[in-house]
């Protein structure tokens, strides 16, 4: 019925080159975000277009991300569990050095888990600049700790219970209802998953935090395919680390 | 979606005026309307009806409310907890649990959360899950962890925590005592010590002894009691897996599992929450419960199998 030719998608952004032009880091994984990206997409059925531009679209639309706070902000503190249970204060982590916070969709998003596999990669740099790094999720019960398993991660995953700390981030959105049926559809339970009878999900988003709490940049990005590279992260590090 | 425009939102929500709503919130009416706009353009529908003489939430609105209060709760907990922490203040935190709850279940949880909250003093209280429900809405206890329960009221948030299989607990000298698992036809031909107000008990009639019921006698509401009389010789007892035992009490697998049940975390919804309890909960519903049995060395529980799509039966959370 439907063809999956190429899709119709005026929302679709065009694959970032950047960062195959800057000089590669010494240790950066072979490849980038941007090209794990493309080929996610090019197993996208007709279905799954269908959903992404829909839901793109009015995040856009509704300017869900102009919430979201910028650069020079105060980060919001939080107190949040890990996969394991153990509490995390934001004091705690940006105690000696920034803390790189990124949130993500969860376990059952193949663009989070391949931002997730590109941090763990990027992991052992970030903290030889003296940085911490905390990534979160809506996800709820043993969630974490299988998406840790199956990853094979050694990341602090923390549990954003309840959505608060994505909502004080202005990170977070109710998921409409076509696109809350085509993941149903997919077999994905977020009431499950968060333990909320609301379908919320954050948008995909990575924050340095300078130790005094004071937001140092910000990359925020309504179309979830697209996240930022570990190689921009260690760049806006060394950054801030040059201008504190 | 920003936590001012919740804020606003949940005054209306209480008050259903918007000039009240504003007074509370400390804005004036134009800029609390705007907010509540924005909120309902993000969450994609109306959330209150406004007519001249008549403001109500519309369905929408009742849906997100509760999630939306709990997150404002948690919100304010993170900033008392600060406040608290100055201070120096006493953080009571108050836990119901059910009599086949062990308290053993909950230290660890309270002993992480401790270290966050340092003026924290617990007290727990045991009690039937329906006693539990109503100090739970009296404000006598802030949480409550309880197995199987029938009807939770609407105003009740519950989260499965996990999911633990019962298992016989008898005397070594008991005939049974040598078997590597008891059946059910076992157990039509013992005595069965009965627990007083058992979540699985309607379970276990309705699954195995519809025909004829099981061969009671001795009975208590309490685990204790009952384990002290299973080591006396006086019949045998089925016991959720985690709770401890007497050293002199030998543990034996049901065939098959074939009783097993829902641990539950209940909190009342729209009340506030200390910063004692929003650690509490978030702690016990990341925490991994899985515990090492006799024979189930760190098998973790498989709460996961139905997580695929399908709702938790009876939890409300997850429909």
């Amino acid at each position: 019925m439907t063809t999956t030719s190429a899709p119709a998608a005026n929302r679709f952004q065009p694959i970032d080159p950047q960062p195959d032009n800057s000089p590669p880091m010494p240790s950066q994984t072979d490849k980038t975000l941007a090209r794990t990206r493309a080929e996610l997409l090019t197993t996208f059925t007709a279905a799954d277009w269908e959903s992404y531009n829909h839901l793109v679209g009015w995040l856009r639309d509704t300017d869900v991300a102009s919430h979201a706070l910028k650069v020079g902000d105060d980060a919001p503190d939080f107190l949040l569990p890990d996969a394991d249970g153990r509490l995390h204060s934001s004091e705690q982590l940006r105690r000696d050095g920034p803390l790189v916070l990124s949130f993500f969709r969860g376990g059952w998003c193949p663009f989070c888990t391949a931002e997730l596999c590109a941090l763990q990669a990027a992991k052992d740099e970030f903290e030889s600049v003296g940085a911490t790094l905390a990534v979160v999720t809506p996800e709820t019960r043993n969630f974490p700790r299988q998406l840790k398993q199956s990853l094979g991660l050694d990341l602090n995953v923390l549990s954003d219970v309840d959505y608060r700390v994505a909502m004080s981030y202005g990170v977070v959105f109710r998921v409409p209802d076509e696109t809350k049926a085509h993941y149903s559809g997919l077999g994905f339970d977020f009431g499950a998953r968060h333990g909320s009878p609301v379908w919320m999900l954050p948008i995909p988003a990575t924050y340095v935090i300078d130790a005094e709490g004071r937001i140092r940049s910000a990359f925020v990005e309504p179309d979830f395919t697209i996240r930022e590279e570990p190689a921009q992260i260690l760049a806006s590090l060394r950054q801030a680390a040059s201008t504190s | 979606m920003e936590l001012h425009q919740v804020r606003y939102f949940l005054a209306v929500a209480s008050t259903l005026n918007f000039t009240r709503a504003a007074e509370h919130c400390n804005v004036t009416q134009p800029a609390l309307t705007k907010g509540v706009q924005k909120l309902e353009e993000e969450l994609g529908g109306q959330l209150i009806y406004r007519e001249r003489q008549l403001t109500q939430l519309t369905d929408l609105g009742k849906e997100v409310l509760p999630m939306l209060d709990r997150t404002l709760a948690s919100a304010e907990a993170v900033q008392r907890r600060a406040r608290e922490f100055r201070r120096k203040e006493v953080a009571p935190l108050k836990i119901g649990l059910a009599p086949s709850i062990s308290a053993s279940l909950v230290l660890d949880p309270i002993a992480e959360i401790a270290k966050f909250v340092p003026g924290l003093q617990v007290e727990l209280r045991e009690g039937a899950a329906e006693k539990l429900v109503d100090l739970l809405l009296e404000g006598e206890i802030n949480a409550a962890m309880v197995g199987d329960v029938q009807d939770i009221p609407a105003r009740i948030d519950d989260w499965s925590l996990f999911e633990e299989r019962y298992v016989v607990v008898l005397a070594p000298t008991h005939r049974l005592a040598n078997r590597p698992s008891i059946g059910i036809d076992d157990l039509r031909e013992t005595v069965l010590l009965e627990r007083g107000e058992c979540d699985v008990a309607p379970k276990i009639q309705r699954s195995y002894f519809s025909e004829e019921p099981p061969r009671l006698g001795h009975c208590s509401g309490h685990d204790l009691h009952l384990q002290h009389m299973a080591a006396a010789g006086f019949g045998v007892m089925l016991a959720p897996e985690h709770m401890p035992r007497l050293p002199t009490l030998k543990t034996i697998p049901l065939e098959g599992d074939l009783v097993s049940r829902e641990v539950r975390l209940l909190a009342v919804q729209g009340r506030r929450y200390s910063p004692a309890l929003d650690a509490f909960v978030k702690v016990a519903r990341l925490r991994d419960w899985s515990f090492e049995g006799p024979d189930r060395r760190g098998r973790p529980h498989d709460h996961d199998k139905r997580a695929g799509g399908q709702p938790l039966p009876a939890n409300r959370s997850a429909a």
